[in-house]
């Protein structure tokens, strides 16, 4: 209205997008994560949890479009379908993967009983092939300005060193983490492109190291005095997204994080707390649950609780695992919206960007993936965002 | 479309129709305005960048604040972006098929209808097909594989349990011989294998393969030959009607597809094992109240009573309440005693063991200290 009331003198410039100041930014409102989050966890519970792909879409799409990066929004163009078909053709995979697991094991144990326990080995090599595989499905999915990033590489030779590192962990208790990382790092990075950039990463496992070797003394103790665990956690996943995201490089671009170590406490005590409090409110359900069923066998309170019919009661059962549902699904909509949405948002404005001039005119290049390393991924429980 | 008269001046077109272009072959950010005429045109200057049917034009997704467009016709990833609001609606009220491509209301129905229906047919497999296929499947399994499974189990259970074979001659004499009384009364043959071993637990089972076996546990709680006979009559039972393989392929494939079914709700471990414990639980119940039946039958053949098993079961487990639960995967043994008394019948034939034999079964482990002081109810 003031704008309208004033006859500028110069004819006013035109509207521009303004790019705003910081080289990153987030705009999206967590009422509407939160909305999503909730939604979500209601159609999984109607779905029995097929409505997961849908969901991970969803949120994705969310982050995705709200991170504005030198003005502009990111956009993810994966859906909920094709990863829906990844999870069945990995289905299709698996299935006789898990056969022959089992026979083999059966040989094995046929030798020596226990003696099939390393096959998991195996799995665990293809746990890291899902992830390299979806982690490639995601990139071609993002697209800035129009123009997608992609990915090359080999996700079994990916697999394969990430399999020989963990050996290496094992051996070393440990200790090699931050060289397992930059190592695996290093190789996603070299055959990650955006467009014409292409990508590479220059953390050295030495810094890692040098902001985060305190954690491997205090870890010991964490196990015996527990409530020091989360905040090790927390600044574990500080520093490491701080000593990731500066290693980033694209082209000449330049990626640069000022996370504290102790950005993220908050987020993993809040979690704590909401789940201590969930666990509270089933325990009070749980109560107002036998004491229903135990008033409605029309026995004496006290007869009921001492017989083991409580634990026999078929409505009592039903009761007990509908609220446990509902539970779990509580707990997922906390989970995501502290630890998928704030921290995103957290860890997104300790970024800085550094000759993002270099991006201001990059040829598209690179093809889609399927969506086959999600659906491993999913099918062998192998995190990813 | 200018309703507002005070409106200050402003040159026409140009500026009011600005809006940002990526082409999608680069990533350059131009400056356009759009043009509308039969088609949307964009152009920067006086080129134009391309033009874009209205009825093509599809919604991306884009940050609050914002309208962005995308052509899937012309390119799949060229982005018309617009921030002001007025031609942001001028744009949406010119696109009819803008939101095409979103899922909306009738696709979250379309998810949901089919995950249901899915959810339906994968537990009628689960708690109708599967029995039928294990049972259908049981008996095609080779005998060679289901020996090769039995050996697995059987090294496994050695070390877990750190058994070992009991192999006092005296002892082992009188075992021979019950078990072959047993087995030639249940009509199977000589590949059956079994013996017993040094554990406190009171137990018994049968492995896949024919063999079974008698923890030294449950010894020392019998009292005569004829508890420990039907224990074993129960057992071969199992191994006649092939229960471990039928059990093996059941929960397998109910693992896998309740497990399939409940997926990646987090937590949810609990509840796929819950409700795989409830089917399979029924199902073993099953199994076990079949193989009292032939340990009955195999006793009465014998000449000899089938209550005593059933008293030791008792006294194996104590009073276990009222009510069968569904989680049990045993029938109560109170229940079993009850069946094992209606159906029994007073003892007709010759004792199975010498009292001589029986005390040498007794102490078939050594006489190693006093094994049955505390332990975990029978699994029989």
């Amino acid at each position: 209205m003031n704008q309208m009331s004033w006859p500028p003198q110069v004819p006013p410039p035109p509207p521009m997008p303004v790019p705003p100041p910081m080289p990153v930014a987030f705009s999206g409102s967590r009422g509407e994560f939160f909305d999503l989050a909730k939604r979500g966890a209601a159609l999984e519970l109607v779905t029995l949890g097929f409505y997961r792909f849908w969901l991970l879409t969803d949120i994705r799409r969310h982050l995705w479009s709200n991170t504005l990066i030198d003005g502009d929004a990111a956009e993810y163009t994966g859906r909920g379908k094709e990863l829906l078909i990844g999870f069945l053709v990995a289905l299709a995979i698996l299935v006789p993967v898990y056969l022959g697991y089992f026979l083999i094991g059966l040989e094995a144990e046929h030798y020596q009983a226990f003696a099939s326990i390393p096959l998991v080995a195996f799995f665990y090599l293809f746990g890291q092939f899902a992830i390299f595989r979806a982690r490639r499905y995601r990139m071609t999915r993002t697209v800035w300005r129009g123009v997608r990033f992609w990915m090359t590489g080999s996700g079994w030779i990916y697999a394969l060193q990430a399999s020989l590192w963990g050996l290496l962990m094992i051996l070393t208790l440990g200790m090699i983490l931050p060289w397992r990382a930059a190592a695996l790092e290093r190789y996603k990075m070299r055959h990650s492109h955006y467009g014409d950039l292409q990508g590479s990463f220059e953390g050295r496992g030495w810094e890692f190291f040098k902001r985060g070797w305190w954690l491997w003394l205090l870890t010991p103790i964490a196990i015996y005095i527990s409530p020091i665990a989360p905040f090790l956690y927390a600044g574990y996943k500080a520093i490491e997204w701080r000593w990731w995201l500066s290693g980033l490089r694209f082209g000449g671009v330049r990626l640069e994080s000022s996370l504290p170590k102790s950005a993220l406490i908050g987020l993993y005590w809040k979690v704590i707390g909401w789940m201590a409090l969930l666990g509270l409110v089933f325990a009070v359900y749980l109560a107002l649950c036998a004491g229903l069923v135990a008033s409605m066998s029309g026995e004496g309170l006290t007869e009921f609780f001492k017989t083991p019919e409580l634990m026999r009661s078929i409505p009592l059962l039903v009761l007990v695992g509908l609220g446990y549902l509902v539970m779990a699904l509580a707990m997922n909509v906390v989970m995501r919206v502290y630890l998928t949405r704030d921290l995103w948002v957290t860890v997104l404005g300790s970024v800085n960007i550094i000759g993002i001039e270099a991006a201001a005119n990059v040829a598209a290049r690179g093809d889609l993936a399927n969506a086959l390393g999600e659906g491993f991924a999913d099918g062998l429980d192998v995190g990813g965002f | 479309m200018t309703m507002d008269s005070d409106a200050p001046e402003i040159s026409k077109t140009p500026p009011a129709n600005a809006a940002t272009y990526f082409d999608g072959a680069s990533s350059r950010r131009r400056a356009v305005t759009l043009h509308f005429a039969d088609r949307l045109e964009i152009s920067d200057h006086e080129q134009t960048l391309a033009v874009w049917d209205y009825a093509d034009i599809r919604r991306a997704d884009s940050p609050s604040g914002m309208l962005r467009l995308g052509c899937p016709t012309v390119s799949a990833l060229a982005r018309l972006e617009v921030r002001d609001g007025a031609l942001a609606s001028e744009l949406v009220s010119r696109c009819a098929r803008l939101d095409e491509n979103t899922p909306g209301r009738r696709g979250v129905a379309v998810i949901v209808g089919w995950s249901l229906a899915a959810a339906v047919s994968i537990v009628a497999v689960v708690l109708f097909g599967l029995p039928l296929i294990a049972d259908r499947l049981a008996v095609l399994v080779p005998e060679a594989f289901e020996r090769r499974l039995g050996d697995v189990a059987d090294s496994q259970i050695k070390t877990m349990f750190d058994a070992k074979a009991c192999d006092d001659p005296a002892g082992q004499r009188a075992f021979v011989k019950l078990v072959t009384a047993i087995r030639e009364s249940a009509g199977l043959d000589t590949s059956v294998q079994s013996g017993v071993l040094s554990s406190p637990i009171p137990n018994a089972f049968a492995l896949p393969g024919g063999r079974v076996y008698l923890f030294n546990g449950l010894l020392a709680k019998a009292d005569n030959a004829d508890e420990i006979a039907g224990v074993l009559a129960h057992e071969l039972g199992h191994l006649k009607h092939r229960d471990s393989m039928r059990g093996l392929i059941r929960d397998g494939s109910t693992s896998f597809l309740i497990g399939l079914l409940f997926g990646d709700i987090t937590g949810s471990s609990a509840l796929i094992f819950g409700s795989r414990t409830l089917v399979t639980s029924s199902h073993s119940r099953e199994a076990e109240t079949n193989a009292d039946g032939f340990a009955i039958d195999v006793m009465h053949r014998l000449g000899r009573p089938a209550k005593p098993t059933g008293e030791l079961l008792l006294r194996v487990t104590g009073k276990e309440g009222k009510g069968l639960s569904i989680i049990s995967t045993h029938p109560l043994s109170e229940d079993r005693l009850a069946r094992m008394s209606r159906e029994d019948r007073s003892a007709s034939g010759p004792p199975l063991l010498t009292s001589e034999e029986w005390r040498s079964l007794k102490s078939i482990c050594d006489g190693k200290s006093d094994p049955a002081k505390k332990s975990d109810p029978a699994k029989i």
